[in-house]
């Protein structure tokens, strides 16, 4: 599974990091880094939580 | 004379509401009022719908009240633009706050000079003071008896003494700027015009001071700062300053007051975070989708359907939190209040490139906020005899908030 970035959309709410801060990187301005994330093993329920937190739709799941 | 609300002529008669974020009854102030039920009964309508003076100037509005729809506005800033001379109208004067009345792309270049300062892991630093100031405000009033006027003795002082800490203000004149920020946000334009100049004065003379004695604060920042390789001019840098100013006074004093006020009433929703303390920050989060307090509002820079409603170049669009938050497309069961709600990609701080500066800072400052009082105070109650007043409006609160925990 990855989580694909619209780092366009990405307004700097950060929900996504603050609940999978492990999965998440965020730059110095706060906005999420603009890279196909690779959810590891175990981790797809919280990344699914995750992509859901964001206010702008700015997070989808893909396969990889 | 009273005269009849006008409608412009492109509005059919069919696109026109009869809601109003200012004169609506349950947008009054009203005792033990709820104004953010009143908002949610808008998703029963339209998704857009115009409004005849549903601004506190009194213009006409459309207002969108989807959580899709205000997402299409405000991620939209060429179709949607967000200068409206807030702060310089009031003084006769025409230019922007900086960044929110700045579109993209000039937006971005000053959002990203900002956005470091109050980025969630620099917000960090700050926990500390927030917390001591927390402690030592609830342990004055608790020292004073069982009974306090929350918003003056606890959420204002609270909230306010930590802004002007990040700006480098001292906090001894915090009283008057509190009534400043009142006197701006809800009073009529002859107030507005009076506070106006007292906050511009008092910025004045705090630039002047940090640019001929730099101090490790943001004013400071802002006078050394620079954009595309040059400093800022004068006007830029008060035209920042003006907005970090008015920004941080009210609205995370509203919040903790709107939070207690509803705590207050609901002793079992207060039992389930002295049970579970851990679920605080996601309580929080909860709380600022039910209760989120501002409406953005945008300009139509273009003609265009939306809705289904035609919306003309020059139109006002109105994007009120409150519905948006209280969507059923977005958030099952939107008017439960869900301390663990999942997937609560609420719309407090707003949608798109200006979403809240100041959401990491306010979010935090509203966890320690409440943690500290449940850690410090009893189960409490609205004093007996005494209502608390909830309005709408430009920001919606609630005054004369006296808990009692004897």
């Amino acid at each position: 599974m990855i989580i694909k970035v619209d780092r366009e959309k990405c307004a700097g709410h950060a929900r996504c990091w603050a609940l999978a801060p492990e999965l998440f990187e965020l730059d110095d301005e706060g906005y999420v880094l603009p890279r196909d994330i690779i959810v590891p093993a175990g981790q797809e329920a919280l990344a699914g939580r995750a992509t859901r937190a964001c206010p702008e739709r700015a997070l989808s799941i893909g396969e990889d | 004379m009273a005269s009849k609300p006008t409608v412009p002529d492109h509005v059919p008669a069919h696109c026109v509401g009869a809601f109003n974020l200012y004169k609506s009854p349950e947008m009054r102030p009203t005792p033990f009022g709820d104004p953010f039920a009143a908002v949610a009964k808008l998703l029963d309508g339209p998704s857009v719908f115009y409004a005849p003076e549903t601004t506190r100037d009194g213009q006409g509005a459309w207002i969108v009240t989807t959580a899709e729809e205000q997402r299409n506005v405000l991620q939209d800033g060429a179709s949607f633009s967000s200068y409206r001379r807030i702060f310089s109208s009031a003084i006769g004067e025409d230019w922007p706050v900086i960044p929110l009345e700045l579109d993209p792309p000039e937006h971005g270049k000053y959002r990203s000079m900002l956005n470091p300062l109050l980025s969630p892991k620099r917000v960090a630093a700050l926990e500390p003071f927030v917390t001591a100031k927390a402690v030592e405000l609830i342990e004055g009033l608790k020292a004073r008896g069982a009974s306090a006027e929350i918003m003056t003795e606890f959420a204002f002082p609270l909230a306010v003494s930590v802004f002007l800490a990040f700006l480098g203000i001292p906090d001894d004149r915090l009283m008057e700027f509190v009534g400043w920020a009142n006197e701006l946000l809800h009073m009529g334009p002859a107030e507005r015009t009076a506070a106006a100049h007292k906050v511009l004065n008092f910025l004045e003379s705090m630039i002047a001071q940090r640019k001929a004695q730099p101090a490790d604060d943001f004013m400071t920042f802002l006078v050394k700062a620079q954009v595309e390789g040059r400093p800022l001019t004068d006007q830029e840098i008060r035209s920042i300053a003006v907005l970090l100013f008015i920004g941080g006074l009210d609205t995370v004093a509203t919040a903790i007051g709107l939070d207690l006020y509803f705590l207050a009433r609901n002793p079992d929703r207060q039992q389930e975070l002295r049970d579970n303390p851990a679920i605080m920050p996601s309580a929080v989060e909860e709380m600022l989708r039910a209760f989120p307090s501002v409406t953005p509002i945008r300009t139509a820079t273009r003609d265009m359907d939306l809705g289904g409603c035609p919306i003309r170049k020059g139109d006002l669009v109105s994007c009120p939190s409150m519905a948006s938050s209280r969507d059923p497309a977005e958030f099952p069961d939107p008017n439960t209040i869900d301390f663990n709600r999942e997937d609560n990609r609420h719309t407090a701080f707003s949608y798109g490139p200006h979403r809240c500066l100041g959401s990491h800072l306010a979010r935090r400052e509203i966890i320690i906020a409440l943690n500290e009082w449940f850690a410090r105070i009893p189960p409490f109650r609205i004093k007996e005899g005494t209502a608390p007043v909830t309005f709408g409006g430009f920001v919606f609160g609630v005054e004369n908030l006296v808990l009692d925990w004897s």
